[in-house]
C-alpha cells in the first residue's frame, strides 16, 4: 500500500482453526481510515469467520488486530468501539423502532430526552419519516428494516462500521437502491466500512477498494478495476464475471490467431490469457486484430442492450462473446464467427502467480 | 378443494361425538355436586346449591386449597426459573454435554409416576426427611420441570442468536443483555411453562400420593373421599378445582394478550 497515513485497522498474521479445518491462514492486511472495503468470497471462503474475530464474536488462533494502534483481538466485544450490521440485522423484535435505535445509547446511560433527539435525527438521516420512532420492527418494510438496522449502528457512534451482507435476503430492485444509498451515507459520515458480501456487483458498486476470500486467504487487494482488469489469478478473473481463458505455453496459445505485434509482445511467456466476453469485437474475414478467434455459433442468450453467444473453436474450446444489440451475428446459431480484441484487453495471468494461488 | 355435503355433515358429527365424549362427564360431575341427594345416582330428583356452601365455609376443604395452593405456586415459579435458564442450555448454548442433558431431561417424563413416586418416597426415608407438603414440591418438580424446559425450549430454538451478540456489540454485558434481549423474548415461553407447570401440579395426583405424608392436596382427598366415605362435597370441590384451573388458563391468555397489545408502547 502507497497511503503514508496509518491505517486504522491493522490485521496481522491472523489465523483461525477449528477442530480440523483452518478458516484464515495468516492473513493480513491494513484500513485505511474512511475507507469502503470490500471483502468478497464465496461461501466457506473464511469472510464471515475473519468478521466475527474482528468484532470479538469469535477469537483468533493466532494473530493480532489492532485498532489505531490498540490491540483489540484481547478486547470483549462489548468493549470494543466498532459496530456490526448483522446478516439478519438482528432488529430486536420486542422494541420499537426508536428503542432499536436508542439501544446502544440506553446502554451508555443517554438520558431519555436526547436519546429520542438523537433517534429522530438519525431517522432524518436514514431518510425514514418521524413518525416511524414509535412503530413496531414487524410493520416495517424489508427495507425500512435495513435503514432501521444502520441508524442503530450509527448511534453507537463506531469506530468502523461492520456489515455482513445484510442486503442478501433483499430483491434486487431494492437492493440496487440501498447499495447507492449506503455509498452515500459512507461518503457524507466519513466512517470506514467494512462490508463483507458474496456479491461482486455489490462490492463492486460500493467499496473504494474490494479484497477477495478463497479458502481462508487474500487472493487481490485493489480497487475494483485493477481487479477487474488485471486479475492475478483465475480464480479472481472467473470471480469477477464471465471470461474466457487460454493457455499460453511458450508465446503460442491454441486457438488463438497472433498478430506480428501481439507474437512479438507475448514471445517466450507461458501463462493464462484471460479475455472477457465483452471486450470481444465481431470481425469480418479480413478484418485484422492482436488477437482473434474464429468458430461456430453454439447458443445466444439475450442479455438486455447486448447479446452473448457461445462459440466452439476448431480446437474444441469454447468460447463467450458479448456484443451490442445492433452488432447481431447474423445467422445466429450456427452461423461462423470471427471475433477478435487488442493485445490491451487480453491480461496474462504469469504461470508463477496462479500457481501460487 | 370442496368438499361434499355428506362429508361435511359427517365430519360436523363426528366433531360433536368426541366433544360430547370428553365433556359429558365433566357435565354429570357437575350436575352431581348440585343434587340434594346424598349419593350419586341419576336422574337427580332435587337439586341443591348448599353444597358449595359447605365446601366453601369448610375448614377441610380450605386446608385441602392452601396446601394445593402452595404446592402448585412454590412449583410454578420454580418450574419458570428452571424452565428459563434450562432451555438456554437446552436450545440455546453449544456445549459439550448438550446431547446428553437435552436426553437425560426428558428421562423423568418417561417415567411412570407411580413409579417415580415410589422412588422418591423412599429416597426420601433414606434420607431421613419426613414427606409433607414440601417434599410433594420436589416430587412435582422432578416431573413438571422437565417440561416447563421443554416448553421454553420450543421458545428458545426459535430464538435469532445474533440478536444477543447484537446486544454485545453494542456494548450490553452480559447481565444488560439477558434483562434487554433474552428474558423479553423467552418471556411468553416462561409464561406458558409456568401455566403448564401450574396445571399438571394442580391436578397431580400420583406424585401427591407418595410424597405429600400427613398433608393432602385436592386430588388425594377427591380420590380418598371416593374411596370410602362419599359425599356430595365430592364433586363440588371436584368442580371447584375445574374451575380454579380454567380461570388461571383464561386469565393467562387475556394477560398474555395484554401484554401483546401494549407492548410497542411500554
Amino acid at each position: 500500500m502507497t497511503d503514508s497515513s496509518p491505517p486504522i485497522l491493522r490485521i496481522n498474521a491472523l489465523t483461525k482453526t477449528f477442530d480440523d479445518f483452518t478458516a484464515l491462514h495468516g492473513i493480513n492486511l491494513n484500513v485505511r481510515d474512511g475507507e469502503f472495503l470490500a471483502i468478497v468470497g464465496p461461501s466457506g471462503s473464511g469472510k464471515t469467520t475473519l468478521i466475527r474475530i474482528l468484532v470479538g464474536m469469535d477469537e483468533p488462533s493466532d494473530g493480532a488486530v489492532w485498532l489505531r494502534g490498540t490491540r483489540i483481538d484481547v478486547v470483549p466485544a462489548n468493549k470494543r468501539p466498532t459496530c456490526m450490521v448483522f446478516q439478519s440485522l438482528a432488529l430486536f423484535p420486542h422494541r420499537s423502532v426508536g428503542q432499536n435505535i436508542e439501544f446502544p445509547l440506553k446502554l451508555r446511560g443517554v438520558a431519555p430526552a436526547e436519546r429520542k433527539a438523537r433517534a429522530l435525527e438519525l431517522l432524518d438521516t436514514l431518510r425514514l419519516p418521524r413518525d416511524y420512532y414509535s412503530k413496531r420492527i414487524q410493520q416495517c418494510s424489508g427495507g425500512e428494516k435495513q435503514r432501521v438496522a444502520l441508524a442503530r449502528a450509527l448511534a453507537f457512534d463506531p469506530e468502523i462500521l461492520f456489515f455482513d451482507e445484510p442486503l442478501s435476503a433483499l430483491d434486487y430492485r431494492l437492493r440496487k437502491t440501498l447499495e447507492k444509498e449506503l455509498k452515500d451515507l459512507h461518503r457524507r459520515t466519513g466512517k470506514t466500512f467494512i462490508y463483507i458480501t458474496h456479491s461482486l456487483e455489490e462490492a463492486m458498486v460500493m467499496s473504494d477498494r474490494i479484497a477477495i476470500m478463497k479458502a481462508g486467504r487474500f487472493e487481490q487487494i485493489a480497487p475494483a478495476e485493477e481487479i477487474y482488469a488485471r486479475p492475478v489469478s483465475k480464480f479472481v478473473a472467473e470471480f469477477m464475471g464471465e471470461v474466457n481463458f487460454f493457455d499460453l505455453v511458450k508465446g503460442a496459445a491454441p486457438g488463438v490467431a497472433l498478430s506480428a505485434a501481439a507474437s512479438a509482445a507475448l514471445a517466450g511467456q507461458t501463462g493464462t490469457l484471460t479475455i472477457r466476453p465483452e471486450s470481444l469485437r465481431k470481425l469480418t474475414a479480413e478484418g485484422v486484430a492482436d488477437l482473434s478467434f474464429e468458430g461456430i455459433v453454439t447458443a445466444e442468450y439475450l442479455l438486455g442492450s447486448r447479446i452473448q453467444y457461445r462459440m466452439t473453436l476448431a480446437t474444441g474450446q469454447e468460447m463467450i462473446v458479448e456484443v451490442l444489440r445492433e452488432n447481431a451475428v447474423e445467422g445466429g446459431i450456427g452461423a461462423a464467427l470471427r471475433v477478435g480484441c487488442d493485445l490491451s484487453a487480453a491480461h496474462l495471468i504469469a504461470e508463477a502467480a496462479d500457481a501460487a494461488a | 378443494m370442496k368438499t361434499s355435503r355428506l362429508s361435511t355433515a359427517l365430519l360436523i358429527a363426528y366433531g360433536i361425538a368426541i366433544l360430547g365424549f370428553l365433556y359429558l362427564p365433566l357435565v354429570s360431575v357437575g350436575l352431581a355436586s348440585i343434587s340434594k341427594a346424598r349419593y350419586l345416582s341419576f336422574p337427580i330428583r332435587k337439586y341443591a346449591f348448599g353444597w358449595y356452601e359447605d365446601a366453601l365455609t369448610s375448614d377441610t376443604v380450605r386446608d385441602l386449597l392452601v396446601i394445593s395452593l402452595k404446592v402448585a405456586g412454590v412449583v410454578t415459579v420454580a418450574s419458570m426459573v428452571i424452565g428459563f435458564f434450562g432451555a438456554l442450555a437446552f436450545a440455546r448454548y453449544n456445549w459439550r454435554f448438550r446431547k446428553t442433558y437435552q436426553k437425560l431431561i426428558l428421562l423423568p417424563i418417561f417415567f411412570p409416576q407411580t413409579v417415580l413416586g415410589l422412588a422418591l418416597l423412599m429416597w426420601f426415608n433414606a434420607l431421613g426427611v419426613v414427606p409433607s407438603w414440601k417434599t410433594a414440591i420436589i416430587a412435582h418438580l422432578v416431573w413438571i420441570a422437565p417440561i416447563a424446559t421443554l416448553v421454553v425450549s420450543i421458545r428458545a430454538f426459535s430464538f435469532d442468536a445474533a440478536l444477543e451478540e447484537a446486544a454485545r456489540d453494542m456494548g450490553a454485558n452480559q447481565w444488560q443483555t439477558l434483562r434487554e434481549v433474552t428474558i423479553p423474548l423467552l418471556m411468553p415461553g416462561v409464561t406458558s411453562a409456568g401455566l403448564f407447570a401450574f396445571l399438571l401440579s394442580w391436578g397431580n395426583f400420583p406424585l401427591s400420593l407418595f410424597s405429600t405424608g400427613a398433608d393432602s392436596t385436592l386430588p388425594e382427598w377427591l380420590f380418598a373421599k371416593m374411596v370410602s366415605g362419599y359425599s356430595p362435597l365430592v364433586p363440588t370441590v371436584g368442580m371447584l378445582t375445574v374451575a380454579t384451573s380454567a380461570v388461571l388458563v383464561f386469565g393467562g391468555l387475556i394477560l398474555a394478550w395484554a401484554i401483546r397489545r401494549l407492548r410497542p408502547e411500554s
